[in-house]
């Protein structure tokens, strides 16, 4: 095949021009990507850009609907992750699949254990080859080491034993530092530098910039499902990538800049030196300020997985925090709970709908009145409702914000995401909310539902209501906000005004953690 | 002379109890709760009688038992599993079913819904009297104990065997533990829970089999009395661990033959009787207890971040 | 192939009724199969019951209970608690009512008789009480904690009715009879038939209206399908949780009071044939909906009773209808449709 000669050098892993829909939306687009043996292969990109599609079809998860796989130059195809990892690729994912009552050795060789007397279960042999692989990766484990003790780094250092098998060349890390310490990462890469020295084929995905110049030889940035450039390192900077990541497509402001205010007015939604720590005392929120004045809109952008969920949570009161203060129009609401922060008039749009924003069995009319009985009189002193001022309510909201396909008795489970996502926002905004926390309002939303939504979400803050917008989708986050700022590991990284922020400086919180300089 | 014959008695009370206990084990390590042991039982101990009573065979009683309480399993396990059905419900229902089809074959065969009483029934393999009088106090207590409970006793650590050294014990162990984890090693979840419901059967059909063609020779509708709940108890409260369960069912066996002795004082049994579900009822509730205090937040740490 | 979507009322009907006909199908095969005279056996099941006043009367006495426990147990798994301690909360409320009975012998008319079932209700929501507090503070395991008290409920009434309560000059385990003062008086037009029944019907729109017309309601249905959604709403679920429980273990207790109160008039040792579970299986296959539960629960009646006129006529034993029941319950949530029942 004549396109072999311009193929890279002795590559162990090569993709040509893989494409991948799902439904309407072009998840990779012809990409070229490649791998050589002794290389650690850094693959960038922010939330969408197709990274975890790209290592799933290499991993034999998901099946390409274009291009094809080639190992040591010659086209494979991989039905399931058995036959890839019969092919020598390894994967390490972010969620560990380790049992955690078991020792090293026994996680090592579940479901392929050596046999004794066809019956029994050969321990010692397990123990034995368990050792032998440790020590050939020079790993600091014991076979015997319980994985429900271990430390997560540990877990994550069986876990790419396991990837590794007994052969495999090719290692790919989806990834691999959003669990680990900072003394973690560190050995971690240690351990990625040896495996380069004994000739594996790295593939290492990250969004964090620092890392990605650290550890690797090349990097390759994908934006939308293509590939944007694939570059030496020693060719890059946190600069060069930022930008690429992030494109110099900018969507223009749905707004116009906000005059600043009168001075003295309270913040409609404050935080102060939040801390959040898991039951490790892990920092999922370090030390996160910020202050939104009334009608303002802050949008959090970032990669899902630095602290975002959390402080969604957090502000609406549905996690407890370890230290800081949350406070609402200047009164700290830090003590109370969801029931009162609303009573105070927070509203929440949370991420996953259907997980917390609706109830599932209930009809339109009732998911969008719970907590408007009393407000809008639905029910009487002694808590009974009147349907027919209920469903007059609720064909109201459904008229005002164009739901479609519902009528006040409908079941929600019933209507599409976009007008499911419409009865949530019906149902906050009528709280007339004095701070809005919203939390990834468009995913999984098509473009017309999306800009309904956008609009909503800009005529609450024009009505005076101060809105933190958290959302992975940049062009969202640059459409709606007055100022940006990004989540980085638990950091809530500087705030640039709208006008101020261009690519180059959101790519860079978003990939380094820091600020343009 | 005393403890080694009151040993014996509880010893006989024991072993259906043990037997039911470690059926609700082998499904528990599987992850799945299973209501249905006490019907699985009493299938098997009617088929005893009935088989034992028409061949006049121990041992084809036994092996008629064994098909009837594996039958069920396999109808339990291929609604539950197979069929996608709530695993309680479904449960409730085999033990009804079984409660109604025992009653029902009573009345329907044998025209007497009080029972079923062979006047002839053979009696299985038990220890002969005297070959263990050699060792002191355990052997009184072995004594003309049938082959089904020291299979019972044998059954304890072969689990823990099954368990902890053999492959299928392992994927068990894995499909119970982290169903997610274990498929994605390749294990076939849905084929181990069934086997794994199967085994239960086995054991229950044993534990039926041994409280109808033990001692009693005969078959009375609903006779499990709740053994198979009070065998739950002794695996939830030895936490489905072969060792601690045996011993929690060895001590509700005691109660029992206790209260057999207390009857004769006066005091009242039910007290008595009462015990394993309130243990069992206590033990689920410490250990939720300490789980909960395990998983709250760490207070913020300067090292860790 | 698009399915076939029926309007939301027949819908529901014909869920109903699916597995009920389906029961009766089942049964009439397996009558054909055994009996010689299967007409005459399935025409004493289906229609004995209405065959004399006085058997009309037993079908509504036995119906109360089944209704009752039906209704405890639609309250709970609303809530999203698997209660499966019906037995022990209608146990332990018919042998509280006893003993105040007993006790409230000599006060005036209606007091005693309140009194009574007022203690059987509250034994029964602080016996729903204590498996409710367990799951939502410790997340204890429901079925588990509640089957476990069902056996101590039955235990110490057990030894309540053998033992302090017992009536020595009776046949059996019996507690004294019941002054007639406190007595449930019967139903005017229909000799036999408790009152139990009248309130056990009025108590089934009661609790429709509880679930789907108050905020209440609304509240614990929330709690009960998506307690994630609940919390992020400001919905007090543990709150609601542990009021369903205790309300579930009432409604249960006073059906055991009630049963005793009004017929019998005393309590007798294993009175009950199964009604937890019974209850159980009458509010599943009522799809959880208490107006449902009244027609399951009469279906059940029916076909219990008239199971006992089909052995006593033909060679059908009664346990048939034990057979069938477990079939029933076995294949009830098969496919899936757990959606009745809480996760």
């Amino acid at each position: 095949m004549s396109g072999r000669a311009t193929a890279a050098a002795g590559a162990l892993l090569a993709l040509r021009g893989v494409s991948k829909r799902f439904g309407d939306k072009q998840a990779l687009s012809g990409v070229d990507l490649d791998v050589r043996g002794g290389e650690v292969h850094v693959v960038c990109g922010e939330n969408g850009a197709g990274k975890s599609t790209l290592m799933h079809i290499i991993g034999g998860i998901l099946q390409p609907d274009a291009g094809e796989l080639l190992i040591d130059d010659v086209a494979v195809k991989f039905a399931d992750p058995v036959a890839a990892s019969r092919a020598g690729v390894g994967m390490v994912h972010q969620h560990f699949r380790l049992v955690a009552s078991m020792t090293v050795a026994e996680n090592l060789y579940l479901n392929r254990q050596p046999k004794r007397f066809g019956l029994f279960s050969d321990r010692a042999a397990m123990r034995r080859g368990a050792a032998d692989l440790i020590a050939g990766y020079g790993f600091d484990l014991e076979p015997d080491a319980v994985v429900g003790g271990l430390s997560v780094g540990q877990r994550q250092r069986v876990e790419i034993l396991k990837a590794l098998g007994f052969d495999a060349r090719i290692l790919i890390l989806d990834e691999p530092t959003a669990v680990l310490t900072p003394g973690e990462v560190g050995q971690l890469l240690d351990v990625v530098r040896d495996l380069r020295a004994k000739g594996r084929a790295i593939l290492f995905i990250t969004h964090k910039l620092k890392e990605a110049l650290e550890i690797s030889d090349r990097v390759t940035v994908l934006r939308h499902g293509r590939r944007i450039s694939t570059l030496p390192t020693a060719e890059l900077s946190e600069r060069a990538i930022a930008i690429d990541m992030v494109g110099r497509e900018m969507s223009p402001a749905k707004r116009e800049a906000q005059p600043q205010g009168e001075a003295g007015v309270a913040p409609a939604l404050e935080a102060r030196h939040v801390v959040a720590t898991d039951a490790r005392g892990r920092r999922l929120l370090d030390d996160v300020s910020f202050a939104i004045r009334p009608g303002e809109i802050l949008g959090v952008a970032g990669v899902d997985g630095n602290g975002q969920t959390e402080l969604s949570e957090a502000a609406a009161g549905l996690r407890t925090i370890q230290a800081g203060a949350f406070a609402m129009a200047g009164r700290d609401v830090t003590r109370l709970d969801v029931r009162a922060r609303r009573r105070l008039g927070l509203g929440f749009i949370p991420e996953d709908r259907l997980d917390r924003g609706v109830s599932a069995d209930m009809s339109v009319a009732e998911n969008v009145s719970v907590g408007a009985y009393a407000r809008r009189r639905l029910a009487n002193g002694a808590g009974l409702v009147s349907v027919a001022a209920r469903d007059a309510y609720a064909a109201e909201k459904i008229r005002e914000f164009d739901v479609r396909g519902a009528k006040p008795s409908t079941p929600i489970g019933a209507l599409s995401g976009g007008n499911i996502q419409k009865v949530v926002i019906a149902r906050e905004l009528d709280l007339r909310p004095v701070a809005l926390v919203v939390a990834q309002p468009t995913r999984g939303l098509d473009v017309g539902a999306a800009e309904f939504v956008h609009r909503q979400i800009l005529s609450a803050a024009e009505r005076g209501c101060g809105v933190l917008l958290i959302s992975s989708e940049l062009t969202e986050i640059f459409a709606l906000s007055d100022r940006i700022a990004v989540m980085f590991q638990g950091c809530l990284v500087g705030t640039l005004e709208r006008a101020a922020a261009t690519e180059e400086a959101v790519g860079l919180m978003m990939g380094a953690g820091t600020r343009a300089a | 002379m005393e403890i080694a014959q009151f040993l014996n008695s509880a010893l006989v009370q024991t072993s259906p109890l043990l037997l039911c206990a470690l059926a609700t084990l082998v499904t528990s390590r599987a992850n799945m709760l299973n209501v249905a042991v006490e019907g699985m039982a009493l299938t098997a101990a009617f088929a005893a009688i009935a088989v034992g009573q028409t061949t006049g065979s121990s041992a084809m009683a036994l092996t008629g038992a064994l098909a009837a309480s594996t039958g069920m399993a396999l109808l339990f396990g291929g609604v539950a599993i197979g069929l996608g059905a709530d695993f309680i419900v479904a449960g409730l229902g085999l033990n009804i079913l079984a409660d109604g089809g025992t009653l029902f074959l009573l009345e329907e065969v044998y025209q007497d819904p009080g029972g079923l009483r062979p006047d002839h029934f053979p009696d299985l393999w038990r220890v002969p009297d005297g070959a263990l009088s050699f060792l002191p106090v355990i052997g009184g207590a072995l004594e003309r104990q049938s082959a089904i409970t020291l299979a019972a006793l044998v059954a304890v650590p072969v689990m823990a065997l099954f368990l902890y050294r053999t492959p299928l014990g392992y994927a068990l162990r894995a499909v119970g533990e982290d169903e997610a984890a274990a498929a994605a090693n390749g294990v076939r979840a849905a084929r181990v829970k069934m086997l794994s419901v199967l085994l239960s059967g086995v054991l229950s059909g044993l534990a039926g089999a041994q409280l109808a063609m033990d001692r009693l020779h005969f078959f009375l509708p609903a006779m499990t009395s709740g053994r198979g709940f009070i065998g739950l108890a002794a695996a939830l409260f030895g936490a489905a661990e072969p060792w601690p369960t045996a011993g929690a069912a060895f001590v509700f066996g005691l109660f029992g033959a206790l209260g057999d002795r207390l009857q004769a004082f006066q005091a009242p049994s039910e007290f008595v009787l009462m015990a394993p579900y309130v243990a069992a009822l206590l033990a689920l509730t410490v250990a939720r207890w300490r789980a909960v205090r395990r998983a709250r937040a760490a207070p913020v740490s300067e090292g860790g971040r | 192939m698009r399915p076939l979507v029926l309007p939301p009322r027949l819908a529901a009907a014909v869920s109903l009724l699916g597995p009920a006909v389906a029961v009766l199908v089942g049964g009439f095969v397996l009558v054909l199969a055994i009996s010689d005279d299967p007409l005459l056996a399935y025409k004493d099941l289906l229609f004995a019951n209405f065959y004399s006043v006085a058997n009309f009367a037993l079908f509504v006495n036995r119906t109360t209970p089944l209704l009752f426990i039906g209704l405890s147990v639609i309250l709970s798994f609303r809530a999203g608690v698997f209660n499966v301690g019906g037995e022990g909360q209608l146990y332990l409320g018919a042998i509280a009512a006893t003993a105040a009975g007993l006790a409230c012998a000599r006060a005036p008319q209606p007091l005693g008789l309140i009194a009574a079932a007022a203690a059987g209700a509250v034994v029964g929501a602080i016996y729903g009480f204590i498996p409710g507090q367990l799951k939502v503070k410790l997340g204890v395991n429901e079925v588990v904690s509640t089957l476990m008290l069902n056996f101590v409920a039955m235990l110490l009434t057990q030894y309540l009715v053998t033992h302090p309560l017992r009536d020595p000059t009776a046949y059996g385990a019996v507690s004294f009879m019941l002054a007639p003062s406190v007595w449930l008086p019967e139903i005017p037009c229909l000799p036999g038939a408790t009152d139990g029944a009248l309130i056990a019907l009025a108590l089934a729109p009661l609790v429709w209206l509880a679930l789907y017309r108050t905020t209440w309601g609304a509240d614990l249905r929330a709690a009960g399908a998506n307690p994630r959604f609940a919390e992020a709403v400001g919905i007090d679920a543990d709150r609601r949780v542990l009021e369903a429980m205790a309300l579930s273990g009432a409604v249960a207790g006073l059906a055991g009071a009630l049963y005793v109160l009004g017929i019998g008039h005393r309590f007798e040792q294993n009175f009950s044939p199964g009604f937890g579970l019974i209850g159980l299986t009458v509010a599943l296959l009522a799809r959880l909906n208490p107006f449902g539960a009244i027609l399951t629960a009469a279906f059940y009646a029916l076909v219990l009773n008239g199971a006992a006129y089909m052995q006593i006529d033909t060679d059908v034993p009664r346990s048939l209808v034990g057979l069938l029941t477990g079939f029933l319950v076995l294949f009830m949530t098969a496919r899936g449709r757990a959606a009745a029942a809480p996760a």
